[in-house]
């Protein structure tokens, strides 16, 4: 696939993105590395593996990833109840003795999320989604596998991959991730759009918004994602769960006291709704949406 | 498109492994396999397109948001267009032809019975470099000598000995007044030499100033992530406990034809571990007392059962103040100006004590204590005993230390409880991410 069927496949599934996402993703397909996506919560991070297994008309394989997981849960496991069935069954039956490879044989095993994805038998995109939230020992366990695109399994031998998978890692960057693993990858940070980036973005996934109320959205969401004050600032999600609500709503544009009572929507948590009244409240959001009539912004998206 | 097979074109290899050296300067971890990378990636894009050119290698050497600003400005420098190369070009041969000059004007005026002193080129460029007034009171100097009374040609070597000396305390001198000037201009605002972030993680805590303080607040907070993960991660615990995993059990037992010898149990997992966090406010603090309050909040913010008390000559409880903070004008209103302690004398030892006896049930097993502080405190053997007792009760005590690490041997005390509990510097951000990366 080349960069312009790539750019023309994001647009044709509503995925907005600026060129540096897309030029690094085209590489990363190019190059069959994995891409490590980095940002705050809500950028659109794991959005990015579904739309890639849409583009790409392929099965999504997501590995979420949280502490404690291990190969058992992410790679593969053997059906215990099954052999034991059959280890009974053969006793009973008084059939001759089974071997132990018998037992231990494709037929006994479970595939996990990686397995499948190396086992697919058309390429398949593997979502490796909060790489950060696994433990530093998973982490060194997925180097064979981003490298390699193989795996071992003491009892069968190691299993090459098929077609090599589309990896997308995602981090919320809780923690540092090691050097190993990101040097198996390229990476991608994505931060939150400029305003006329997620107009674009809310008219693609909220179908029948107005001109108006997809620029004054966001526009009062870019002015508060630049209060560092706020401990969880407005994600991408959150816009568009918020313009779903106003269209809901039957509203065409915003205003102060419309922002103070669909606050909830858009803020978070306690403290980030009270710092809001406190230093913004409606007055605020006027001004904002003052300065948004009176710039060719607003002209400049539709 | 213009495409470049891999390893053909050796004059943008060598370029590009110049850029990469240059990358590993700033502390980008880059190696062999990122060298590749960025030339594969640099096969699929237009080269004579410079954005797709940056974004391509950045997307295969830089593994960290935090390195993009270093990236960008060694990028911005080294990949030039052609004009300004040129230019570049034209500039460098200029100044090796006045440097030229400037060696042989020296060559002429550093001369003894009229032959030129055994001078190095490096040492000739000094003497151009200098002053006007230096110069002339070289040259009166060699002139005086010349002319001085028996004077013969064998005292050159001396002569020589003599100015090469000067020439070397001249160079040091200059060195000094460069990086002395860089260093200075690293602390204004307007420096552009190194990003923002990098500049605020080495400066030393105290002299972080308020135009910087969202930064600083920034990574403050982020480390505190860091720390809370460190320190909460819940590990597993030996076999005999936890519920039966039947999973285990099964797959151990195979072996005896399915019957269940032995049990497996599943790990059982440790209950949320608890911290407290211990800083001192007093007087010898107060130049730190706003990395203190960001690192406070910063915890505060991701650390859910965090107990927060400040202390000075007592200990006083902040875990209210900062749960019902809204932002860090209402912590230093009722954390620093409504405090008994703040700007006090310290009493490490009473300090202690008194939070043992007034709050047992912050202090058990499950809790890792961290003590924010200098040190400098009076009664250091009662301080000592008490942090003993406390050390006894808790999971484990982390002592964070603001002082810059060179003045440690300088302080009893600091030598004293670093023999007791775990001590780290906490003086730049950086050193903070350090111990908090990897050797916590």
């Amino acid at each position: 696939m080349d960069l312009n069927t790539l750019r023309k496949s994001f647009e044709k599934v509503g995925y907005i993105c600026d060129e540096s996402t897309l030029l690094t993703v085209f590489l990363a397909l190019d190059l069959q590395k994995p891409i490590l996506i980095e940002g705050a919560p809500g950028v659109g991070k794991t959005e990015m593996g579904k739309v890639l297994a849409e583009i790409l008309q392929t099965d999504l394989i997501r590995l979420q990833c949280y502490e404690g997981l291990d190969e058992t849960k992410a790679l593969y496991e053997w059906n215990y109840q099954r052999q034991l069935l059959r280890i009974q069954m053969n006793r009973s039956l008084e059939e001759e003795q089974i071997h132990e490879e018998d037992l231990f044989s494709r037929e006994y095993l479970l595939e996990r999320p990686l397995l499948r994805a190396i086992q697919a038998e058309k390429q398949a995109v593997l979502l490796i989604d909060e790489v950060d939230k696994c433990d530093p020992e998973f982490e060194a366990f997925l180097f064979e596998v981003l490298s390699d695109f193989q795996v071992s399994i003491p009892e069968l031998g190691t299993i090459s991959a098929k077609h090599i998978p589309v990896v997308v890692l995602t981090s919320n960057n809780e923690r540092e991730l090691s050097d190993g693993l990101k040097r198996r990858c390229l990476y991608l940070y994505l931060d939150f759009p400029e305003a006329e980036k997620e107009v674009r973005i809310i008219k693609a996934k909220v179908p029948g918004v107005a001109d108006r109320l997809s620029w004054e959205t966001a526009r009062v969401v870019s002015q508060l994602r630049r209060h560092e004050d706020l401990r969880k600032k407005p994600s991408i999600a959150e816009t568009l769960d918020w313009v779903r609500a106003l269209v809901a709503l039957n509203r065409s544009r915003l205003d102060g006291k419309l922002v103070a009572d669909t606050l909830n929507l858009l803020l978070k948590t306690h403290a980030d709704q009270q710092y809001f009244n406190k230093e913004i409240g409606p007055d605020g959001v006027e001004k904002i949406l003052k300065s948004t009539d009176d710039g060719g912004d607003m002209r400049r998206c539709q | 498109m213009e495409k470049i097979p891999l390893g053909r074109d050796s004059h943008l290899t060598d370029n590009l492994a110049t850029f990469v050296e240059l990358l590993r300067c700033e502390g980008l971890p880059l190696g062999t396999t990122e060298l590749i990378d960025a030339l594969q990636a640099l096969e699929r894009v237009d080269l004579s397109d410079r954005t797709a050119f940056k974004i391509a290698l950045r997307a295969a050497l830089v593994k960290s948001q935090r390195d993009f600003a270093a990236f960008n400005r060694i990028f911005d420098h080294f990949f030039v267009d052609f004009d300004v190369y040129q230019n570049r070009v034209e500039q460098s041969d200029k100044y090796q032809q006045e440097q030229q000059e400037q060696i042989s004007l020296a060559d002429r005026d550093l001369q003894f019975k009229g032959e030129s002193l055994q001078l190095s080129d490096d040492e000739l460029k000094q003497y151009s470099s200098m002053t006007q007034d230096e110069r002339d009171r070289l040259q009166e100097f060699l002139h005086k000598t010349e002319t001085g009374k028996n004077v013969e040609p064998r005292f050159r070597p001396l002569l020589e000995n003599v100015v090469k000396s000067h020439l070397r305390y001249c160079r040091n001198r200059d060195s000094e007044a460069d990086y002395n000037k860089a260093s200075g201009e690293g602390d204004g605002a307007g420096s552009g030499s190194t990003s923002t972030d990098q500049n605020i993680r080495e400066k030393d805590i105290e002299a972080v100033r308020s135009s910087e303080m969202p930064s600083a607040e920034h990574l403050l907070q982020q480390l505190s992530r860091k720390l809370a993960v460190k320190i909460l991660r819940r590990r597993r615990v030996g076999p005999r406990s936890g519920a039966l995993d039947l999973r285990r059990s099964i797959r151990d037992n195979m072996r005896f034809g399915g019957v269940i010898f032995n049990l497996k149990r599943r790990p059982k997992r440790r209950s949320k571990q608890q911290i407290l966090l211990l800083c001192d406010v007093s007087a010898s603090m107060k130049q730190y007392s706003t990395f203190v309050i960001h690192f406070m909040m910063g915890l505060q913010d991701v650390v859910r059962n965090l107990s927060c008390f400040s202390f000075a000559e007592q200990v006083e409880n902040l875990t209210p103040e900062l749960k019902g903070r809204s932002g860090l004008q209402h912590v230093l209103e009722s954390v620093v100006r409504h405090s008994k302690n703040w700007g006090g004398g310290t009493n490490l030892g009473s300090s202690l004590e008194e939070l043992s006896r007034k709050y047992p049930d912050y202090l058990n097993a499950k809790t890792t204590v961290i003590i924010v502080s200098d040190t400098r405190t009076v009664s250091i053997d009662r301080a000592l005993k008490a942090l003993e007792k406390l050390d006894d009760r808790v999971k484990r005590i982390i002592w964070l230390n603001p002082l810059p690490i060179e003045r440690w041997p300088d302080y009893r005390s600091v030598n004293i409880i670093a023999s007791k509990v775990e001590m780290w510097p906490c003086n730049t951000i950086a050193q903070l991410e350090e111990v908090l990366t990897g050797r916590l």
